[in-house]
């Protein structure tokens, strides 16, 4: 059997096994880093695929969030329209910020930047629709056909399941014709012109995905948080999620989860008993440009095929 | 008519704290394509250890020539064994920065705790003059523009009017020429790499005196660097100087006319810029 | 010789048992109560955090980490001033941690987040110091109580003052453009415009805003007052520009939020004589519970406490006090929260109780920044009350059902 598909088979029913053995906190952590994995792998689609580094992924996050929220706590719209709405909207802002795929390099870096700055602003000054600072509280728990899932680990499978279905799907897309195209554009965008690829076409496709993925994770977010305010726009957030695909390795599908996996359970557990641990993300963050430059995923293939090279 | 006179003012002594460190960061990036996010801290760490000078001392210019010298060390170490090791690559630089950029943060956090700290200042920069009309303006203000004039000009000569700074301009626009005219580019990074640190080091103890520092003031002074990096174009000199004012002007005016808009008035206009003029005001494609 | 040893011990343990009203057995078998204490300790508001942990420390060391006959276990959790984080930190000191208590968090929005979590969990949350006026009016948890101040509480004595004690009859506010702001100056605005006064112009300003000259460049002529609600490094940023445009020749100046005791070292003698604060707590109230909590502030720290200090502390202080009534019984969380509501608490900010809505009726002061001379700190700025407005209630005059339903303070 392939080495692979095992792989998978026991990853899958190591996170199945999860919610039986750890406690509720570590089931909360664990929904929370696939989460922001997922959000890490959207701005991911963009770097590991087409080299475009973007800094407002957060926004298609959080403007989807807070749809759902506002719909569902204002307007009493049930789960499945208002995630759908949610979707939509995070969607929506994406087509419209794609256009910075007119710019290249730390150009595209920096206007991306500069939208996401805009979406936080909109979040934070627009406070009779957004709830300024305060956010939106109390979003009720996820509904589906009249079954509510709010239970951590119910919430925890429902994640894993979604999370499945999307990374099948951007598995797909990435070994289609079109991830192979960006791919193309990654590593030469001239040739690819010159074969008669519309780069520019093919860029704005990608970025409009992924900014469903983002959205998507925005949605997942705001079930698990049930709770929005502004920071989930801002700029940490973008370069969080950014710098999670990179630790873990780009261009990978587990890469963005790892990093994720790293970055939250420092901050959100370490935290707890190392006061300086900002310091120690600082030297991880080093420590990987250094010694793991294609991240954790890197690193475990040089392992592997330094291991394989041994062995024949 | 005074007071817009007045904003001007505002906006310029804003605008000049602002060239000092964008100058640096904008010269360095063009010469070796380095993105040193890191910029934010060493204008943190040189207030700091400026404001510590200040104390010990009581001697301003010390404070500025210690923070600064301060920087050039830390930012020769980051620039030799960090950045040097990587080559190229603007996502490893940018991690790497950060993480940079976060650890030296935590440290001052650690060392000078998380008060608003304000350098004091000397008395001959305290106070403000009476200008006719009896209005009364900062002299530390009207000190920092002088600073930012003395500053860009002196670097405008020394980028337009010297050997070095002939080598430097053909490095930016081609390095392989420059290499292969036989000159030390190694030596010339370092020292350009050592200007910039400096002038970030000094940004910072002036800074410490205009708006205080705190943590996370970095990412605040980075992120409105930036801005001046990108609306002047990437690699400019000229760009900077331009960026400076744009932003230091946008940013007084934005805020006296359409204070509703405050969130906006500097992202707004730089978003739409680039969709027009992705590369910045003098800025080339890189 | 080792027996001996061990009944002198023995001895001592039932000698001290007996001191302090319970049996040996007890004393074992009651486990310590942990509270977990949300407080940024990193981020921008790295040291009103840390001052709000010393505050709580220092109360506890003081009654040595004991209430109700159980010993008092306290977990810091660092919230960066992040309602996310906030969040995540309070879900894991209730799963994880299993306190039986949260106290804060500091940051107005995280307020609302920590809230939802005691929602979820059922652990009480005595909310302290985020200031949130929803939490205590409009969104409240049957599980969340607050020991320190609304919002607006400290805003509409403001108002009267202008009015009444200062005769001002138009001025202009600047105010901090985020939730604690809107609410704190647009109370202030509620009161001194129903008395007939009249608001020039409110200048709002970003958090974390680089330069104050456009702010007080923009301050109407002939304006009666000045009125600022700033937080952070900007209070320093408007201190300075105040002077160095010579506003101080041209305006008056009347801060609701501006000249803490944080910011008072980074100062000098031109605040000397500036009414820089009207709150619920400054370090100059002159009664003997205050000094006593200043002194040994100072001794610990060597800094003057600010109000986020004596919050925390009158936090653990009514902890204390509940807990001591219902004999440490920390598991019934209805005995726990019903003791919170009823005690009433003599702290060094005064006397303080809760209204039927949750929230603290207390003094509120203006204050005047004074220099005094401190046996260890030396010549120092100090806040020294002027004018006490006694037991102030979050609806100031109005009843409840009116204030709410006029709804929140919204810019």
């Amino acid at each position: 059997m392939n080495i692979r598909v095992i792989g998978i088979a026991v990853l899958a029913a190591v996170l199945a096994l999860v919610p039986s053995v750890a406690s509720e906190y570590w089931v909360g952590l664990l929904t929370q880093i696939l989460i922001f994995g997922l959000l890490a792998l959207s701005a991911d689609l963009l770097l590991g695929h087409a080299g475009l580094f973007s800094l407002c992924h957060a926004a298609f996050f959080a403007v989807s969030a807070y749809t759902v929220a506002i719909l569902q706590t204002r307007y009493g719209v049930t789960t499945i329209p208002a995630a759908l709405a949610g979707l939509g909207a995070g969607t929506l802002l994406a087509a419209i910020f794609a256009s910075a795929v007119r710019t290249r390099g730390v150009y595209f870096i920096l206007i991306t930047l500069a939208f996401g700055y805009i979406v936080w602003g909109v979040a934070h000054r627009w406070a009779s629709f957004t709830g300024g600072d305060n956010g939106v509280t109390n979003v009720p728990p996820l509904t589906l056909a009249g079954v509510q899932i709010a239970t951590k680990a119910h919430y925890y499978y429902f994640v894993l399941i979604v999370l499945a279905l999307a990374l099948a799907l951007y598995r797909i897309l990435t070994t289609s014709p079109f991830g192979l195209a960006l791919r193309g554009i990654k590593s030469s965008e001239t040739r690819m012109r010159s074969l008669g690829y519309r780069v520019g076409a093919h860029l704005y496709v990608a970025f409009v995905i992924s900014g469903f993925y983002a959205s998507l994770a925005g949605v997942l977010y705001i079930y698990f948080n049930r709770f929005v305010n502004p920071v989930a726009a801002g700029f940490p957030y973008s370069v969080e999620a950014i710098l999670m695909a990179i630790i873990g390795g780009t261009g990978t599908i587990l890469g963005p989860f790892i990093g994720s996996g790293i970055i939250l359970i420092l901050r959100n557990w370490v935290s707890g008993f190392f006061h300086y641990y900002t310091a120690v993300l600082g030297l991880i963050f080093i420590a990987t440009v250094l010694w793991a430059p294609n991240g954790v995923m890197g690193l475990i293939k040089s392992l592997r095929s330094g291991n394989r090279g041994e062995g024949a | 008519m005074t007071a817009i006179v007045l904003q001007a003012i505002n906006g310029l002594s804003l605008a000049a704290l602002l060239f000092l460190l964008a100058s640096g960061f904008t010269v360095t990036f063009g010469l070796m394509r380095v993105v040193n996010m890191a910029y934010g801290v060493y204008y943190l760490l040189g207030g700091y250890i400026g404001l510590t000078v200040m104390r010990a001392t009581g001697s301003f210019e010390l404070a500025m020539l210690v923070g600064g010298c301060a920087i050039v060390v830390l930012g020769f170490f980051v620039d030799r064994f960090l950045i040097r090791p990587i080559g190229s690559n603007h996502l490893a630089q940018v991690l790497l920065t950060v993480g940079v950029a976060f650890f030296v943060g935590e440290v001052c956090l650690a060392i000078w705790g998380g008060d608003s700290l304000k350098i004091q200042l000397p008395s001959y920069l305290r106070g403000s003059v009476e200008l006719p009309g009896g209005i009364y303006y900062p002299k530390l203000r009207l000190a920092l523009i002088g600073f930012g004039v003395f500053a860009a000009l002196s670097l405008w000569l020394l980028y337009h009017k010297t050997q070095i700074g002939a080598v430097v301009r053909a490095g930016v626009d081609d390095r392989e020429m420059v290499t292969a005219m036989g000159i030390n580019i190694d030596l010339l990074f370092v020292l350009v790499s050592a200007l910039a640190s400096f002038l970030a080091g000094v940004a910072g103890v002036v800074g410490g005196a205009f708006l205080t520092l705190n943590p996370g003031a970095e990412w605040d002074i980075l992120v409105l660097a930036l801005v001046v990096v990108i609306v002047g174009g990437l690699g400019s000199l000229e760009g900077a100087v331009l960026g400076s004012i744009v932003v230091g002007l946008l940013d007084a005016y934005g805020r006296w006319l359409a204070p509703d808009f405050s969130y906006f008035v500097l992202f707004g206009p730089m978003a739409i810029l680039l969709l027009f003029r992705p590369t910045g005001i003098f800025g080339k494609e890189h | 010789m080792l027996n001996l040893r061990a009944l002198m011990f023995g001895g001592a343990v039932l000698a001290l048992s007996v001191a302090v009203g319970v049996s040996p057995a007890e004393v074992q078998e009651k486990k310590p109560i942990k509270i977990g204490l949300l407080a940024p300790l990193t981020g921008p508001l790295a040291s009103p955090g840390t001052e709000m942990v010393n505050g709580f420390r220092q109360y506890w060391n003081s009654v040595n980490n004991m209430a109700g006959g159980r010993k008092i276990e306290i977990v810091v959790a660092d919230t960066t001033c992040n309602p996310d984080q906030a969040l995540t930190q309070a879900r894991r000191l209730a799963l994880q941690e299993k306190v039986d208590l949260l106290v804060g968090p500091l940051c107005g929005h995280e307020g609302p987040a920590v809230a939802q979590v005691s929602a979820e969990t059922g652990v009480p949350l005595v909310m302290d110091p985020a200031g949130a006026d929803d939490v205590t009016k409009w969104k409240r948890t049957p599980t969340v109580i607050r020991t320190a101040v609304s919002s607006s509480q400290i805003g509409h004595p403001l108002g009267e003052y202008l009015y009444k004690d200062l005769g001002l009859r138009n001025v202009t506010f600047i105010g901090a453009d985020y939730t604690f702001g809107h609410e704190v100056t647009l109370g202030a605005v509620k009161t001194f415009t129903d008395l007939g006064g009249k608001v020039d112009r409110i200048i709002w300003n970003p958090v974390g805003t680089k330069d104050y000259s456009t702010t007080v460049n923009s301050i109407p002529a002939g304006t009666g007052a000045v009125v600022p609600i700033v937080v952070g490094a900007d209070r320093i940023r408007l201190f300075e520009d105040w002077f160095n445009y010579g506003m101080d020749k041209k305006h008056k100046i009347v801060a609701s939020y501006w000249l803490h005791e944080d910011v008072l070292p980074q100062l000098d003698d031109r605040a000397v004589g500036i009414i820089g604060n009207v709150l619920h707590y400054v370090a100059g109230i002159d009664t003997p519970e205050n000094k006593a909590f200043v002194e040994e502030h100072i001794k610990l720290y060597k800094r003057v406490p600010s109000w986020f200090a004596e919050s925390a502390y009158t936090a653990g202080l009514w902890v204390k006090t509940a807990l001591d009534k219902i004999n440490g019984n920390v598991e019934d969380r209805d005995a726990f929260l019903k003791a919170m509501r009823t005690v009433e608490v003599k702290a060094p900010r005064g006397p303080v109780k809760l209204d039927a809505y949750d929230n603290p009726i207390q003094n509120v002061y203006v204050s005047k920044v004074e220099k005094v001379n401190h046996p260890v700190l030396g010549n120092i700025l100090m806040n020294k009350p002027i004018k006490t407005y006694e037991a102030v209630s979050q609806f100031w005059t109005w009843k409840p059902e009116e204030f709410l339903a006029r709804g929140p303070y919204k810019r």
